[in-house]
């Protein structure tokens, strides 16, 4: 075991990587202002360089941790504290991002990919002011995580004394399946993806340059960010339903919120930047959501990482929490402020002709995602607020969290389903009755089907009903935007693809996700039983009949006990526990047999004491459950999509083209306007 | 409304096209801007007023989160304080004879909630025997132990091992969940009265114990200050 | 008369299915699916953010079984969650109380939502434009024409 030398090599390599990192960073700091100040392009251009020495430091932290990780180099900290000499491979090289430090080593990485990109992509432009502030932000949180790693998250502390043998592993619940090595390297995509179009929102600020062209330029960025946020989340909603045993994949706790803030302004942000770059109109908004979404960021992960609120996932207390916060503090007074420096410059010109219009349709969409983000946010941190108050203790906890978005979630899911039928600027009822008749019936329709077949209760059959009248009308605007590109002589790619098509794939994604979420919340069934080797029970049409347990497969980080479990009477399903030698908890492993109508969902909850004794089985039946995973797919696909430059129509620029009252055939074309904004600088 | 308000799309907002390239330093904020900015003056104080309501509100959630104590030690509370003390019936698992909280009015009792899988229950327990033993005499004070999610062969060994003589009673009944426990080891105080006057999270001390009985003698407040602490 | 028919029978078969489903939604029966609900809104003390139904920590484990040690003995719901408020404290539960400082949590949303979608409301007001002349047929012709010629134009490319 490489202990001694190797043991120095990374701590040396590793400590100089950060400290190239953050002189990389304060160096890059320092040159761009003062080329800024002093309108020195040549100064601006090194810009560039710097953002590539903190890819190099952060590459550098990175390797070197990864490689005490995997020569299981026990005289680091970090590596004694969480890695084992006995975790497997795929878990060895995921222990980066399964405990603070790493993590932060792993945030700054991902940043510092982000600078470099910027860089690259403007490379053109580099000089331009704007570039050059956005990419002085991106270095001042790039320098920000490389203090974090040097002051109180240190990732390259060596083992004081003896240095031991092994270590505990990371934490059995993060070690119990694969997704959870893909899981948080997604989600740090997206949180430090927002730090790009925020970089580049705050440049337009300090430098007043608030036309689109920032908007332009942060499109994909944010789009990317957003998808990436998407997946994220999606994965870790599976990870919890795989690997937590209780059939749950969203249970409102603050690491999930924190991650879902940033995913609710980002989405408001995504919709109301249309109105924007059509109208002109909403400036100081747009960059509030920008700013908010960054921030929120922060916030969540001060909120997970401090120790300030406990949750199943978030890690232990640390000073950390004081220097996370110090930065939400300092990015909400400058943010603040410069949007109050700026208030005068961002005044929307432009007019709203009828609320009854896409532009309307979005600035209500906007009300409703602030609103969800609100009462999210709001429940998250309540309780510390109630108790600064009047040292009351209360929980904000599911049933909360259910009850108040659920109305705004039937609400944007109709809006959904109406938005895109409706027209820029007004709509006649009549064009709006021709768009929508479809959708409408096959709403109604999925109401009538959902109530024939069983479901019970008013809101989940508005979800259903909605639903379908979304995704219907998500379908309907898609095959005509395709064809009507088609038809103009675009390819059979290049008709599909594009912000309004890939936008409309992502609702149909949403809905399924709402339909599933709806359905396998709202129509869960749930038993617990005692079985004898042989004997079956039956569950809400299910049979599961225990056939025996398995001998005991251990190895040494764990001892795991499994039951062969055999469903309606074809397939085996093995549900487990799982005993870790460092856990005085035992822990499951659930086994789902996945359908495209109901999952039947199995946990061991207790062995038999002796051998051929009972054992005790938890069955949970949740009907769509299966579809929560295809329709986050959808969702990132649709993103993807969305990405991918359209057909390029010529733009018109003439006012009246698009104006009201204009012939129906027009209103629809000007339903799909958005694609004409030439998507920026590329 | 401004006269150039109305003109949607004025070619000067739109984006810049690709290959456009902005020379460093020049300020392209649109024409369209600033004829906004002569004509209606008054939004942009809105923004400033909007945005120092959001730094506020902002700022006071900051002070908040700021103030807030880890989660981890903000549990020494409980709503039983100064209440009576729920039923704890049964019979010890060392001695098999009975065993009811409400006939021992007139001592203190201090109730001990334990699991012989948890390290510091290990810890505390020589203390608890010492504890116990200093008012075994003077019989104005007792322990009892109620068993948190354990085998009771495991705690017969347990006590065997490690001394201890006072009732050990088996939770059947809900007495966890009536005395509002949340994990191992936690104990309360019960004064002669039978009402509870601290609960105590952790480990306790021979020491700490008879210094919170002398607080409680003295009067509740010093007891619920003290609950805190240990 | 048509028209109005058109809209009204889609919202005439919604209200019915509705009513249908929402008949059948009476609360749950059984003392499982009771004790299931109640373990819903409860939190495991030692593992905030959960629900006692869907943690398996120790104390959890003891909460439930008390949950269906009262259903058992027929308490109701509230019977229930007063009794576990008396030894836990209001924190026990995930619904937040409704009185007092922590009512906020349920107030201000509504509050806020309410008052965004007035400021909406001012804004569509202020955002309209001055009565603009409406297109005139001349103008429709106009703008055809010129999207024709648009047209032909980028087929050409």
């Amino acid at each position: 075991m490489p202990v001694g030398g190797g043991g120095l090599v990374n701590a040396a390599v590793g400590t100089a990587g950060v400290a190239l990192g953050l002189a990389a960073s304060l160096l890059g700091i320092l040159t761009l202002a003062v080329g800024l100040r002093s309108k020195r392009p040549a100064l601006l251009r090194l810009g560039r360089s710097y953002a590539w020495l903190v890819l190099v430091g952060a590459v550098l932290a990175t390797a070197a941790m990864e490689r005490a990780l995997i020569t299981r180099d026990f005289s680091l900290s970090y590596v004694a504290n969480n890695g084992s000499a006995a975790t497997p491979a795929l878990y060895n090289v995921a222990t980066l991002w399964g405990a603070l430090e790493g993590s932060i080593i792993l945030w700054s990485l991902v940043l510092a990919g982000f600078t470099v990109g910027v860089v690259v992509k403007f490379r053109a432009r580099l000089t331009d002011p704007l570039v050059g502030w956005a990419t002085l932000v991106m270095l001042v949180v790039c320098g920000f995580f490389f203090l974090l790693m040097v002051g109180p998250a240190n990732p390259f502390t060596r083992v004081a004394g003896a240095i031991p043998t092994s270590g505990p592993g990371p934490n059995p619940l993060l070690q119990n399946h694969p997704l959870m090595a893909i899981h948080p390297p997604m989600l740090y995509l997206g949180y430090v993806g927002f730090t790009v179009p925020f970089a580049f929102a705050v440049a337009a600020l300090v430098t007043g340059r608030l036309g689109e062209g920032w908007l332009a330029a942060t499109r994909r960025w944010t789009l990317l960010a957003w998808g990436f946020l998407t997946i994220g989340i999606g994965l870790g909603s599976w990870w919890s339903y795989e690997v937590l045993g209780w059939g749950g994949f969203w249970a409102w706790d603050p690491v999930e919120n924190a991650s879902f803030l940033p995913w609710l302004t980002g989405t408001a942000y995504l919709h109301s930047v249309m109105v924007q770059e059509r109208r002109g109109m909403l400036r100081v908004w747009n960059l509030s959501l920008l700013l908010a979404t960054f921030s929120l960021t922060i916030l969540g992960t001060f909120l997970t990482r401090s120790g300030v609120l406990d949750s199943v996932h978030s890690f232990t207390e640390s000073p950390i929490g004081v220097w996370l916060l110090c930065a939400f503090a300092a990015t909400v007074v400058v943010t603040v402020g410069l949007i109050g420096w700026r208030g005068d410059r961002l005044r929307s010109p432009g007019s709203i002709d009828s609320p009854v219009s896409r532009e309307g349709a979005f600035l209500l969409n906007n009300v409703l995602f602030a609103a969800f983000a609100f009462v999210v946010l709001l429940g998250t941190v309540f309780p510390l607020v109630v108790e600064a108050v009047n040292d009351e203790r209360i929980s904000v906890g599911t049933p909360y969290f259910n009850r108040m978005t659920a109305p705004i979630g039937l609400a944007l899911l109709f809006l959904m389903a109406v938005a895109p039928a409706l027209p820029w600027r007004k709509a006649s009822g009549e064009l709006l009755w021709d768009r929508l008749k479809v959708p409408t019936w096959f709403g109604v329709a999925c109401l009538v089907f959902a109530v024939a077949v069983g479901a019970r209760g008013v809101s989940p059959l508005l979800a259903f009903g909605l639903g379908g009248f979304a995704a219907a009308g998500a379908v309907r605007h898609l095959s005509m935007a395709t064809v009507a590109a088609r038809r103009q002589g675009a390819s059979v790619f290049r008709a599909f693809v594009g912000r309004s098509n890939g936008g409309m794939i992502v609702h149909v994604g949403v809905v399924v996700v709402a339909v599933a979420f709806t359905a396998a919340s709202s129509y869960t069934t749930s038993a617990t039983f005692t079985l004898t080797e042989g004997s079956s029970a039956t569950i809400a049409g299910h049979t599961v009949t225990y056939e025996g347990m398995n001998p005991p497969d251990v190895t040494p980080q764990r001892r795991q006990l499994s039951a062969r479990i055999r469903v309606d009477g074809d397939g085996i399903y093995e549900p487990a526990l799982n005993q870790f030698p460092q856990a005085t908890q035992t822990i499951g492993t659930p086994s789902v047999r996945v359908g495209a109508v109901e999952d039947v969902y199995l946990t061991l909850v207790a062995v038999p004491e002796r051998t051929g004794g009972p054992v005790v089985l938890g069955v949970i039946i949740e009907p769509l459950a299966s579809w929560l995973w295809v329709g986050g797919g959808i969702m990132g696909f649709g993103t993807l999509l969305a990405a991918v430059p359209p057909a390029r129509r010529r733009r018109t620029q003439d006012p009246v083209a698009t104006d009201a009252g204009a012939p129906d055939e027009v209103g629809e074309r000007a339903a799909d306007d958005v694609e004409r904004v030439p998507t920026g600088v590329h | 409304m401004a006269p150039g308000g109305g003109a949607p799309n004025d070619p000067a907002e739109v984006v810049r096209r690709p290959g456009e390239r902005a020379e460093l330093g020049r300020d392209d904020a649109a024409p369209g801007d600033d004829d906004e900015e002569l004509l209606a003056p008054r939004r942009g104080r809105t923004a400033l007023f909007t945005a120092a309501a959001v730094g506020v509100v902002l700022v006071a959630l900051v002070a908040v989160l700021a103030t807030s104590d880890p989660a981890s030690s903000r549990l020494a509370d409980s709503p039983l304080l100064g209440r009576r003390a729920p039923v704890i019936e049964g019979t010890s698992l060392l001695s098999g004879e009975a065993f009811d909280l409400a006939d021992e009015r007139g001592r203190w009792v201090v109730v001990n909630f334990f699991a012989t899988w948890c390290e510091p229950c290990k810890a505390e327990h020589p203390d608890l025997v010492r504890f116990a033993a200093a008012h075994e005499a003077p019989d104005d004070a007792r322990v009892v132990s109620v068993v948190f999610s354990d085998q009771p062969a495991d705690v017969e060994r347990f006590f065997d091992e490690r001394g201890g003589d006072w009732a050990v009673i088996d939770d059947t009944t809900g007495i966890v969940p009536a005395w509002g426990v949340t994990g191992v080891p936690e104990s309360f105080l019960v004064d002669p009265n039978g009402v509870v006057v601290a609960k105590i999270l952790g480990g306790v001390t021979a020491e700490g114990l008879e210094d919170l009985l002398v607080r409680a003698q003295a009067g509740p407040q010093g007891a619920e200050a003290e609950a805190s602490g240990s | 008369m048509k028209r109005a028919l058109r809209v009204a029978v889609p919202i005439l078969v919604v209200l019915v299915a509705l009513a249908v489903g929402a008949s059948g939604s009476d609360g749950p029966r059984t003392d499982a699916e009771r004790s299931q609900a109640i373990a819903g809104s409860v939190r495991c003390p030692t593992c905030a953010g959960q629900s006692i139904a869907s943690s398996d920590a120790p104390a959890a484990a003891q909460i439930r079984a008390e949950v269906d040690r009262r259903v058992a003995a027929g308490e109701s719901d509230d019977e229930i969650e007063a009794a576990l408020v008396g030894a836990y404290g209001d924190g026990i539960l995930l619904t937040p109380p409704s009185s007092g400082v922590a009512g906020l949590v349920w107030i201000l949303p509504v509050a806020g939502l309410v008052l965004a979608l007035a400021v909406l409301f001012v804004a569509f007001r202020r955002w309209r434009p001055d009565a603009a002349a409406p297109a005139s047929a001349a103008d429709r012709l106009l703008v055809a024409e010129a999207r024709r010629e648009l047209e032909s134009r980028s087929h050409e490319r």
